[in-house]
């Protein structure tokens, strides 16, 4: 128990703290170190939590943190999740704060930003294409249902600007109807 | 004591009436703190969006964090985060216990077999809106590539050590374009 406290402290220490660029440039690397790194949970399951988590209000990075600390070591694992995630970057900004005032705007930053921004893109395609590769199974009886709610939902929320958590249930009633 | 329960109210409803994380939470959050409680001025909250922006880390939490201490220190930082964070976060603890004890429904098999094209599909589209300020030159571009082929060789690779690299190279290649930016 206290080697996954441990783990899930440090998995989620690392993945908060180097997701510059904004809420989804956290997604890759926590897939990174609790699929690939820890194998806490497989693909189809961290998707699963990745649905949950956009259907739901408040900063995704939490939300995550949350429900995979909880799954992995119950309440203590969301606590530990939970306080990796958010501590240590709010103990610095209050810390600093003003401090900081001139980093901010500094053009180091800005460099550096222009730099990991086409990287958190190309990691968020990885990621996209390592949940499909589940979700469609990419094999030779293609399931083309879900091709179709893939396609469907595309142009759904291109379209008709359907708003993703609508389409989360939506695509949730229709797979229990279909399958 | 009442100021303790307004940063929880503002931040509880600032994080929980938006949806799509991040960015959207921002003028609801300065709505609450600038204009409804004039907690700060709206350039102290350009500030401390600006200053929160250049650190990693969810910008809802770290908004809360600094204008919740700002209002009422330690204890007003708590309050904030919490509003902002908790709700959301116990409901998705909920859903994680029903998964845990209901993962051979086959009812919610087969809803989440349902949504799983559907999060590619939203993957896809953060990777879209992401490379849309991501890739303004060549060198994005390269550097964009470069790392999309060093993942698809490298499987295992921590993709850490990518970001870190990228913006450690980010600093040398293009300091340049903002240094002419006197503040």
């Amino acid at each position: 128990m206290a080697t996954d406290l441990w783990n899930l402290f440090i998995a989620f220490f690392r993945a908060s703290n180097l997701s510059f660029g904004g809420g989804p440039a956290m997604i890759p690397l926590i897939q990174a170190e609790t699929v690939d790194n820890h194998h806490w949970l497989t693909n189809a399951q961290f998707a699963d939590a990745i649905a949950m988590a956009n259907a739901l209000p408040g900063p995704l990075g939490t939300k995550v943190a949350a429900y995979l600390g909880y799954q992995v070591a119950s309440w203590p694992g969301a606590i530990v999740a939970l306080l990796a995630t958010i501590l240590p970057t709010v103990l610095i900004l209050i810390v600093l704060g003003g401090i900081l005032k001139k980093y901010a705007n500094s053009s180091n930053l800005k460099a550096a930003l222009t730099g990991v921004r086409p990287i958190v893109t190309a990691l968020l395609i990885i990621v996209a294409y390592e949940m499909a590769v589940d979700a469609f199974r990419i094999q030779v009886p293609l399931d083309y249902a879900t091709v179709l709610i893939a396609v469907g939902s595309a142009a759904a929320l291109y379209f008709l600007k359907l708003h993703p958590v609508l389409l989360i249930v939506l695509s949730m009633v229709i797979g229990y109807l279909i399958y | 004591m009442k100021v303790l329960w307004d940063l929880f109210i503002a931040f509880f409803r600032a994080s929980n009436f938006s949806f799509g994380g991040g960015p959207a939470m921002i003028p609801i959050i300065q709505n609450e703190t600038v204009h409804k409680y004039q907690w700060l001025t709206n350039e102290d909250f350009t500030n401390v969006v600006a200053i929160s922006n250049s650190l990693p880390a969810p910008i809802a939490t770290k908004l809360a964090g600094m204008i919740g201490h700002r209002v009422k220190g330690w204890s007003g930082a708590l309050a904030a985060i919490i509003g902002a964070v908790l709700p959301t976060a116990l409901i998705m603890i909920f859903l994680g216990h029903l998964m845990i004890n209901y993962a051979d429904s086959p009812a919610l098999q087969a809803m989440l077999k349902g949504v799983r094209p559907v999060v590619v599909v939203l993957l896809a589209q953060s990777a879209l809106q992401m490379g849309q300020s991501a890739f303004k030159d060549k060198v994005t571009w390269v550097l964009g590539i470069t790392a999309f082929a060093i993942m698809l060789i490298w499987p295992g690779l921590n993709p850490a050590f990518l970001v870190v690299i990228s913006m450690i190279l980010g600093i040398f290649i293009f300091e340049k374009n903002f240094e002419s930016e006197i503040h």
